[in-house]
C-alpha cells in the first residue's frame, strides 16, 4: 500500500515584497486573482490531518501577504498539524506575530540575505535587512521555535563566517544554510550565483566548524550545492513519496518546480481530495517507483537512496524529465554540468559590489528594480 | 557533551510538542522532523515536564524496572536525554 506523505507544503500566494535573485519560484507565477480562498485552504488542511500528515509548511511568495493567515494557522493547528511559517518577515510586527502564535504557530523560519545591510538589500531587491534584524529580536522573546535561513551563493559566500556570527547573536534554535538551488529565478541568474570551487570548499570547512562550536545551542542544518556533488540529491525524498505541494491556485505538485515539466497533468484541490490526488493524480504517478528510470539509474545501487535525483533539474538541463539527474557523476549528460562548472570557475565572473538600486525612480513599489548583474524576481499579476 | 546532573529539570524545547494522536506510540513533533516513541523512551520524555529533576526521573524509572542495575539505568537515561538535547528536542 502507498504510504501517505509526511508533510504538506502550502504555497499560499506567489505575491512577495522581496525580489530575491535566488528565488526558486516558477517564472510563471500564479496570479493573485487565481489564489485559493480561506475555505479551500482550510478544507485541504483538514484533509491533510485526516491523512495523518504531520507538518504543514506555509510558504510562498510571502505568506504574510495573505490577510487570512491567522485563520489558516488556527485551522491547521486545530486539525492537528505542526505549523511552520517560512517568511521574509516583511509585514510582521509584534502584535501580528503574537496573534499568529496564539493561533497555534509552532515554528517560524526567517530568511536573511547577507550580514551587511547594503548587500542584503541588493540581493533582496528591496529594503528588508534592517526590519529583519529588528524582527528577529521580537521573535526570540516569543514562545515559538525559531529558525534563521540563509541562502548562500557566489555574491555572499565570502562573508559566510560573518553571516553565521550575526545569526548567532540573534539566538535562533536552528540555523539553515542552504546553497542556492537552480530553479526558477535562480536558474536565470546562475552565472552570477554559482559559487567557485574554492568558495564551496571553504564553506564546507566554515559550516563544519560552526556546527561543532554551536552544538547543543543552535542546530545547524545545511544544504550542499548539487552541481559540485558526486551524486544527486534525493529530491523531495523521492517523487510522490513524502511530500505534497499545493500552489497558490490549488494545483497539486510533487515538487515546487514540477510545473516546468511539459505534458504532466496536475490536478487541483478545488476538484479532488488530497487523498485522491496522492493516490490517483497522474503527475504524482509519473515518476513514482522505478519503472520510469533509464540507465544507469535503473540498475544502480543508489536508486533507492536518491531516486535518480531531481526530475525538474533533469528536464531543465537535458530536456528529458526521465533522464538521470545530470549532476550525477554517472549520468550520460554529466558533461553539461562539468562544462558549466568549468566556465563558472575559469571565466570568474566578478563578485560584484552592491549597487544602490534604491536611487532608481520607480513608479510602482511592487515592481522589481532593474539591474545589470542579474534579474530580480517579479511579482504575479 | 553536558550530561544532566541530579538537579537538572529537562523539558521539551520550544517548538517541540506531542502530536494529538493517541495510541501505544506517541509522536514528538519539532522543526523539520518527528520522532515516534514507544516504551521506555516514551516514558522518559513524558517525565521531562520541566518540573521533575533528573534524579526524580531516574527514581521513577527504577521503581518501574526494579530488577535492573540502578547505575546502569542512570547512565542510560543520561545518554538518552543528552542525545535529545543535542537534537534540540529537549532543553536543560
Amino acid at each position: 500500500m502507498l504510504p501517505n506523505p509526511l508533510a504538506l507544503i502550502a504555497e499560499v500566494t506567489h505575491r512577495c515584497p522581496l525580489h530575491c535573485v535566488y528565488c526558486s519560484n516558477p517564472l510563471e507565477m500564479a496570479a493573485a486573482r487565481s489564489e485559493l480562498g480561506t475555505e479551500d485552504w482550510i478544507r485541504v488542511f483538514n484533509q491533510a490531518a485526516e491523512m495523518k500528515l504531520l507538518h504543514l509548511h506555509l510558504t510562498g511568495g510571502e505568506p504574510l501577504a495573505r490577510a487570512d493567515l491567522k485563520e489558516l494557522i488556527a485551522a491547521a493547528h486545530t486539525a492537528g498539524l505542526y505549523t511552520n511559517l517560512i517568511t521574509s518577515g516583511i509585514g510582521l510586527a509584534e502584535p501580528r506575530l503574537a496573534a499568529l502564535i496564539e493561533a497555534g504557530l509552532d515554528h517560524i523560519q526567517l530568511s536573511f540575505q547577507d550580514s551587511r545591510e547594503d548587500s542584503g538589500n541588493w540581493i533582496a531587491g528591496t529594503r528588508a535587512h534592517a526590519h529583519k534584524l529588528e524582527l528577529a529580536h521580537i521573535i526570540r522573546k516569543q514562545k515559538v521555535a525559531f529558525t534563521i535561513n540563509l541562502v548562500v551563493h557566489r555574491q555572499n559566500l565570502d562573508r559566510l563566517e560573518e553571516m553565521i556570527a550575526l545569526i548567532e547573536t540573534l539566538q535562533p534554535d536552528r540555523m539553515e544554510i542552504a546553497h542556492t538551488q537552480y530553479y526558477g529565478w535562480a536558474l536565470e541568474n546562475r552565472a552570477a550565483l554559482m559559487p567557485t570551487r574554492e568558495q564551496l570548499e571553504n564553506s564546507v570547512k566554515v559550516i563544519d566548524a560552526a556546527r561543532k562550536r554551536l552544538e547543543g545551542r543552535i542546530r545547524l542544518d545545511s544544504v550542499t550545492p548539487d552541481y559540485y556533488a558526486r551524486y544527486p540529491k534525493a529530491c523531495m525524498g523521492g517523487w510522490g513519496r513524502r511530500l505534497l505541494l499545493i500552489d497558490p491556485a490549488g494545483k497539486a505538485l510533487p515538487c515546487h518546480a514540477a510545473g516546468v515539466i511539459p505534458d504532466l497533468r496536475f490536478d487541483n484541490v478545488r476538484e479532488h481530495s488530497l487523498q485522491w490526488i496522492w493516490e490517483e493524480s497522474p503527475a504524482f504517478q509519473q515518476f513514482r517507483g522505478e519503472s520510469w528510470m533509464q540507465p544507469p539509474c535503473r540498475s544502480c545501487d543508489r536508486r533507492t537512496e536518491d531516486f535518480g535525483g531531481c526530475r525538474c533539474q533533469a528536464f531543465l538541463l537535458t530536456g528529458d524529465a526521465a533522464a538521470t539527474d545530470p549532476v550525477c557523476s554517472l549520468a550520460p549528460t554529466h558533461h553539461f554540468i562539468e562544462a558549466t562548472l568549468l566556465q563558472m570557475n575559469t571565466e570568474r565572473l566578478p563578485i560584484s559590489n552592491p549597487v544602490n538600486i534604491f536611487s532608481q525612480q520607480r513608479n510602482n513599489e511592487n515592481a522589481p528594480p532593474s539591474a545589470g548583474a542579474w534579474l530580480y524576481r517579479k511579482n504575479p499579476s | 557533551m553536558s550530561l544532566p546532573t541530579d538537579s537538572t529539570q529537562p523539558r521539551l524545547a520550544s517548538g517541540c510538542r506531542w502530536s494529538n494522536s493517541n495510541g501505544e506510540d506517541k509522536t514528538l513533533l519539532f522543526p523539520e522532523g518527528a520522532l515516534r516513541l514507544q516504551g521506555t523512551g516514551k516514558k522518559i520524555v513524558e517525565l521531562c515536564d520541566g518540573q521533575r529533576t533528573f534524579s526524580e526521573i531516574v527514581n521513577a524509572l527504577q521503581a518501574d524496572y526494579n530488577a535492573s542495575d540502578p547505575a546502569q539505568i542512570r547512565q542510560d537515561v543520561a545518554a538518552f536525554l543528552e542525545q535529545l538535547r543535542q537534537k534540540r528536542i529537549l532543553d536543560y
